[in-house]
């Protein structure tokens, strides 16, 4: 079993980005309209550091990017089912037309690049992981940032990022109703701690009998039950059962 | 070449630097014809090069040899890659 602090949250989608947005999205969740283009502005950076960011490094880098000190090294967790599907497809029908292929996006067209933006923009030089899973990516990042927990970090930081995959993918992607990236800093729980921050959660791995699974992608759904303060729901993928408790 | 289109070109060429790499909040007038582009100049690095002379082959058909031991040199400011693209282009129309 898996017991983690949360110290702390960041979301982006299109036309979602405070945490004001985010609140009255959960209270009636609904698809986002998502353009494609629409795109976090990281004004943080300046223009030559950000030319290489693609949309889903945008929505990773804004979300993450307040979670962290100034100071402080993190360990950091990516999650991604899909990747960059649109960077891609747009190499891929390069290659088909037999044009040459962008240097910025196939070196870039690996599953960690973000991770590795993240690291040269903020100084990270700690552990870094990249993961792609099934549905219940967001559960196996989780997992990964646990990990790191356990083997000794007070913190990490995981994000997991979709983006509304081309239309040609669209047959074959069900889980991403419209972009978004959900990033959540994890703190170890800690019993003599005296003034405790945030929620604790726990989170528990059983065999799935035969539920339906989530209909919001299971990062969406984790945050709207963080924010309408529920104690208790599940997400089912496949075999896999993965129980959420708030315990305080 | 005379003034005007040389100084259009140059332009050109730095608005299609911007685009390129996309340097958002820049304009043709940000990056001056003197400026070194890589390095200590704007910062541009060797994978802005390769992106750089892809979308200049691509926008004035022209080409650049990849063992082009002047290439560095044309590829110094806005200025020398205008004169560059302009003597190939007047090459190309012998």
């Amino acid at each position: 079993m898996i017991a983690f602090r949360l110290e702390g949250w960041r979301a982006w989608a299109p036309g979602l980005e405070s945490a004001d947005d985010w609140q009255t999205w959960a209270q009636s969740p609904r698809v986002m309209p998502d353009d494609a283009q629409t795109q976090p502005s990281c004004a943080f950076l300046p223009p030559l550091p950000r030319r290489r960011l693609s949309r889903l490094a945008r929505m990773t880098l804004e979300t993450a990017w307040p979670l962290c000190g100034e100071d402080e090294q993190l360990p950091f967790v990516f999650g991604s089912r899909h990747g960059e599907t649109s960077q891609t497809l747009t190499l891929l029908s390069d290659i088909v037309e037999r044009q040459p292929l962008s240097p910025t996006r196939f070196g870039l067209s690996v599953h960690n690049a973000i991770a590795g933006q993240w690291s040269i923009l903020r100084g990270q030089r700690g552990e870094s992981s990249a993961i792609a899973g099934e549905a219940d990516t967001f559960e196996h990042a989780v997992l990964e940032a646990a990990l790191q927990l356990d083997a000794g970090a007070s913190s990490a930081l995981m994000v997991v990022a979709e983006e509304l995959p081309p239309p040609t993918y669209a047959p074959w992607i069900a889980d991403v109703p419209f972009s978004y990236a959900v990033a959540l800093r994890l703190g170890k729980l800690d019993a003599t701690m005296e003034t405790p921050t945030g929620d604790h959660w726990q989170l528990r791995l059983d065999r799935a009998r035969g539920d339906s699974p989530c209909a919001l992608p299971h990062a969406l759904n984790f945050l709207r039950a963080l924010l309408t303060h529920e104690t208790a729901f599940e997400h089912t993928w496949k075999t896999r059962r993965w129980n959420w408790q708030r315990t305080r | 070449m005379n003034a005007s289109t040389h100084a259009a070109l140059e332009q050109e060429i730095a608005q299609l630097i911007i685009d390129t790499l996309n340097l958002e909040d820049l304009q043709a007038a940000d990056i001056p014809p003197q400026q070194p582009l890589f390095g200590e100049g704007l910062g541009l690095d060797s994978v802005d090069a390769l992106e750089l002379a892809l979308a200049l082959q691509k926008r004035y058909d022209i080409r650049i040899a990849s063992d082009d031991r002047d290439a560095r040199r044309h590829f110094a400011t806005v200025a020398s890659l205008a004169a560059f693209v302009a003597s190939q282009q007047a090459a190309c129309a012998h």
